[in-house]
């Protein structure tokens, strides 16, 4: 038994030996039986996935398990991990996560997992693929849809279908840069870019193919940003709420495929709210810290604020705002709170009321306040909004406005002022504004008294729209006058005005010269000791019936600007008349007095109407009327006077003095001149007048020389007639004396005395031309009397023995009508014997120029030797009878 | 506005100014739609024509039709284009962004109401030559494919817009033929719907 016993022992114990040996040989062939098992490789986007357990071999060891890992793309080994496994976590799953460069669909993925326990390598090995992408229709690129950031490497891939030949991938538009195209197998190619900023939309990735088939296929992607969120500030509104604003920085840009999600305290916010995220919280004091996440596909933001909610409470709107009890001057302003817990904060308020300053008000859960100091008859609008008194934070949200409407009251006291006008006093007032007026009004009181006896009261009322009343009152002595203007509830307390005595010989006080500047009036002065209750400035158009204006001011304020804010009707090129003032207990004392433009203005032109020019041999003066104030836009600083001849040759002539009222040129030529009227003002030379006028005074004297010569001549020959006409006897006797009468006596006694000149026959031309008569011609410097018209009596007497006839000669004048030439009868008388012809006697006659005398007494016996013409008149005169 | 008689007008004529008022509207969607085109395809950077099918579906054209199964297949066209463009247009806004409006959209919204526009002329033109209501073809979205990725959504877009155009060219013709068609025979539409 025993040996057999011992048999058994040493059996066993060689077995055990045997074993053990076995298992130091198994490891130390590097062998193990334990390994993984239940591999799952998955992929997330880019990310290989991979999770494993440990098979039950390993489960008795004590030592920790080496698991080795590689990942294969299209079969060639693109990266290799370790991860060691604690004998404490053998036995529970395994995962294991590796992202890679390209998107997972683009090519095949292989995981393949190995164990190692004490470097002996598990038999085990677990290995798992994702098959790439095949693509199907117009899905060939990779990733479709993607949302990127700017910046970062991108990997797409194309996977060119069967058939097709590959020809280019990249970005469209300029987005990407660094672009490469790798091919990955036969029908795999990969983009891989750098990514840039595109604004909120998607660009496309393409890939196109090789003629013939020639195609296009793509993928839109995103790139953008991940959540920029900044300045958190938690606040309560409510006390039971928390409310977080932030502001937001750069955008995503990829809001339409990945909007940002936020979370406040990783609770969601209603993706709603703008920049805002509310949540229910009970609010206590302490502080309390607040982390609002943000996060899209490309990252993910956190940013915190820590806050005590009690002193960072931003109140609502009051609500119900309600104006009662409204007066003329206050009203009663209450509201409601619609946060019950408000009533228990101490409360400051602020109350914006229009017209008037906005005043604030503090109390306990204050819910009203009174609004005092309003305007009588005016309308207002109220709005309130509060604030925690100890702890500011923000002012909370205005109220709805309410608007109301204050009772009116009587006038406030008038603006009271005075204008002289010439003897009388005009007493004015300004009308009063809304704002004191306090209602419409009715009328106005003016009330007046000498100082002298202020019991002896004058009254007038005055209608609404009248704003000035004529003082009829003796002005030889101070009155004192009061105007109260009346509404319907009743009058305004009473203006007093004191009106001086008007001198009738005062004198009048120097006027100086004010100009304006940016449409204005500065105007300063001495203080004086008499300005008691201070200063009154009025101002009035000094020209014409202007409505004045004025300003009362302070005893200590002696300068005012005076403008067209502060005074309706100012003008520019208007002449006002300014005046000031010191304000006495008695009537006002007028202090200076000045008169000035706002802005002077250009004259205009023609402006001396009445222009004359008076010349003294060489000197012209131009003179006209003085130039009406009305007319004068500016000050007239002086005249000039432009004298310009024909040459254009000019002659200057000026003046400084503005009263002038003419101007002479002196030493001008002989020319005809254009001369011009200037006014010298500050805004230049203005209201151009001319006349032109001719200058020569040398014929004027030609002219005067030429008429008394005329008349000295006139006078002589008047002289002469005279003495002619008394001497004419005497001047006949010399200068032609009586020439015996021919003694005819028988010849015509027997042939020419019997016959009557009526007897005389005309005779014609033909007759003329067989007769041979001597012909009495008149020949051109050979007169044959002084006193004979010559050219119409220019006629020829010829006789012949047979014949007499008148001739007219003269061809010269056709306008002198052709006298009848008659024949003589008497020539034809059977009696006349034809040796009696008087020829010779009548060739004497004409050798001695008697012809009128020896005709008169041919034809006519008792016919004057000095009127030959009365001869020939006559003689015409006796012819028409005839024919009549 | 179409559909709307007008007083003192006899049906000949009516009909005869409706369908004008349907041909300048449907010249106007050409124009309007080829702009709306352009403008696309310079800012996705798109070829000029598509090769891929027609989206919209209708009998095949036939020289066997007559001018009123031409105007009910220009009309069906008509309404599956209006239907597919309201389904892109909201497509558009929901996965590319569309809530600032600039250029495109305006175009795209005219393009859109010419388009109705024009649907309603025709319907009133078939409705004048039925005198019943008419069969239109229901376009639900089961039966669409929308486009699975943005990329295919653009060019989705794209071919409906071509379509627009290419049925509103189709319905120049037509109109123009239903009116020399009506010139001639003013109640030739009637009487063969009162044949049917």
């Amino acid at each position: 038994m025993r040996i057999g016993r011992i048999k058994m022992i040493m059996w066993c114990f060689l077995f055990l030996i045997l074993f053990s040996l076995s298992e130091q040989d198994g490891q130390q062939t590097g062998v193990s039986q334990c390994g993984p098992q239940n591999l799952i490789v998955r992929s997330l986007d880019q990310m290989l996935l991979a999770e494993w357990k440990d098979n039950a071999s390993c489960l008795t060891l004590n030592e920790p398990i080496l698991y080795k890992m590689a990942v294969l793309i299209e079969n060639k080994e693109v990266y290799s991990d370790e991860v060691s496994v604690t004998p404490g976590d053998i036995g529970s799953t395994h995962s294991w996560n590796w992202t890679s460069h390209m998107p997972l669909q683009c090519a095949s993925h292989t995981f393949r997992l190995k164990s190692q326990i004490n470097s002996q390598m598990s038999l085990l090995e677990q290995e798992n693929t994702l098959r790439g992408e095949t693509g199907s229709g117009l899905e060939k690129v990779f990733p479709q849809d993607a949302v990127l950031e700017v910046g970062s490497m991108a990997t797409f891939c194309c996977i060119v279908p069967d058939g097709e030949q590959f020809d280019k991938m990249y970005l469209s538009g300029s987005t990407g840069r660094n672009m490469s195209t790798t091919q990955i197998s036969e029908q795999r190619y990969t983009l891989t870019v750098q990514l840039e900023e595109v604004w909120d939309r998607c660009v496309d990735v393409l890939c196109e193919t090789k003629e013939p088939t020639k195609r296009q296929y793509g993928s839109c992607v995103y790139v953008g940003y991940p959540p920029d969120v900044r300045d958190l500030q938690c606040e309560t509104r409510d006390l039971e709420s928390v409310e977080c604003l932030w502001k937001e920085g750069r955008d995503t840009m990829v809001k339409v495929k990945s909007p940002t999600v936020y979370q406040l305290n990783e609770s969601t916010c209603d993706s709603k709210s703008n920049r805002t995220c509310k949540k229910k919280f009970k609010v206590e004091g302490g502080k309390k810290n607040w982390t609002l996440t943000a996060w899209n596909k490309l990252g993910k933001v956190e940013i915190q604020d820590a806050a005590d909610l009690t002193k960072r409470v931003h109140m609502l709107a009051p609500h119900e705002l309600t104006v009662a009890d409204v007066n003329a001057r206050n009203a009663s302003l209450t509201w409601r709170w619609r946060v019950q817990q408000y009533s228990n904060l101490d409360l400051t308020c602020q109350i914006n009321i229009t017209h008037t300053q906005r005043y604030m008000e503090h109390g306990v859960g204050l819910n009203a306040t009174v609004l005092i100091n309003l305007r009588p008859n005016w309308k207002y609008k109220v709005k309130v909004r509060c604030r925690t008194a100890q702890h500011f934070w923000k002012w909370g949200d205005w109220s709805q406005s309410v608007t109301f409407h204050t009772e009116g009251d009587v006038p406030d006291a008038l603006d009271v002022w005075m204008k002289k006008e010439e003897n009388q006093t005009v007493i004015v007032w300004k009308m009063p504004l809304d704002k004191q007026s306090h209602g419409d009004i009715t009328e106005y009181e003016v009330t007046w008294a000498t100082t002298g006896d202020l019991n002896q009261l004058n009254k007038t009322r005055v209608h609404p729209s009248v704003h000035r009343y004529t003082l009829c009152a003796d002005t030889s002595g101070e009155h004192v006058v009061t105007v109260t203007a009346r509404n319907k509830h009743g009058s305004s307390p009473p203006s007093n005005i004191t009106i001086p005595v008007i001198s009738p010989n005062k004198t009048s006080m120097n006027t100086s010269w004010i100009t304006g500047s940016n449409g204005g009036f500065n105007l300063s002065w001495f203080g004086s000791p008499k300005a008691s209750c201070g200063y009154i400035v009025d101002w009035v158009p000094a020209v014409g019936d202007g409505p004045v204006d004025w300003q009362k001011l302070r005893p200590s304020q002696t300068s005012i600007r005076i403008t067209s804010i502060s005074s309706e009707n100012l003008v520019d090129g208007l002449r006002y008349s300014l005046s000031i003032y010191a304000c006495t207990q008695t009537s006002p004392v007028l202090l200076e007095k000045k008169e000035g433009y706002i802005s002077e203005t250009r004259i205009q032109e023609n402006l001396f109407n009445s222009l004359k020019f008076k010349w003294n041999g060489a000197d012209v003066e131009i003179s006209w009327d003085p130039v009406p104030l009305k007319q004068q836009s500016a000050f007239i600083r002086g005249y000039v006077l432009y004298c310009q001849d024909k040459s254009s040759h000019s002659i200057r002539v000026t003046s400084d003095n503005p009263e002038d009222t003419s101007l002479t040129a002196k030493n001008l030529k002989i020319s005809s001149y254009t001369f011009t009227v200037v006014a010298r003002t500050a805004v230049g030379e203005c209201g151009n007048t001319s006349i032109t006028a001719a200058l020569n005074f040398q014929t004027d004297s030609f002219i005067k020389t030429f008429f008394i010569s005329l008349g000295a001549v006139s006078i002589l020959l008047l002289l002469i007639t005279v003495l002619c006409y008394r001497h004419w006897s005497c001047i006949k006797q010399k200068v032609y004396p009586q020439i015996p009468k021919p003694d005819m006596t028988d010849w015509l006694t027997s042939s020419v005395t019997n016959v009557h000149p009526y007897l005389l026959k005309d005779s014609s031309h033909h007759a003329e031309e067989h007769m041979d008569i001597p012909q009495l011609l008149y020949k051109s410097g050979e007169p044959l009397n002084n006193n004979t018209h010559r050219k119409q009596m220019a006629l020829i007497s010829s006789q012949t023995p047979q014949g007499y006839q008148n001739l007219h000669l003269d061809t010269s004048n056709p306008n002198i009508p052709s006298l009848p030439v008659f024949s003589n009868p008497m020539y034809n008388l059977p009696m006349l014997g034809e040796d009696r012809t008087p020829t010779s006697e009548l060739k004497l006659q004409v050798k001695n120029e008697y012809q009128p005398q020896s005709l008169a007494e041919i034809f006519r016996q008792n016919q004057t030797d000095q009127d030959p013409i009365s001869f020939v008149s006559e003689y015409i005169m006796t012819r028409h009878n005839e024919t009549t | 506005m179409a559909g709307i008689p007008t007083r003192g007008m006899r049906g000949s004529d009516l009909r005869m100014t409706t369908v004008a008022r349907a041909a300048a509207i449907a010249a106007q969607l050409q124009e309007e739609c080829s702009i709306l085109i352009e403008h696309y395809r310079k800012k996705e950077n798109f070829p000029p024509d598509v090769s891929d099918g027609p989206l919209v579906s209708v009998p095949p054209p036939s020289s066997q039709l007559d001018t009123r199964d031409k105007l009910w297949r220009l009309h069906s066209a008509l309404e599956q284009c209006h239907s597919l463009l309201e389904r892109a247009i909201a497509k558009e806004e929901e996965e590319l962004g569309g809530e600032e409006k600039g250029e495109y959209e305006n175009r795209r919204k005219t393009v859109k109401e010419r388009l109705l526009f024009l649907l309603n002329h025709t319907r009133e033109l078939l409705r004048a030559a039925d005198g019943s209501s008419i069969f239109t073809p229901s376009l639900d979205g089961s039966e669409l494919d929308d486009p699975a990725t943005l990329f295919q959504l653009k060019w989705w877009v794209y071919r409906i817009f071509m379509e627009v155009k290419y049925w509103s060219q189709t319905a120049i013709a037509v109109l123009q033929e239903l009116q020399s068609d009506t010139a001639k025979t003013p109640s030739k539409l009637s009487k063969r719907s009162a044949r049917r």
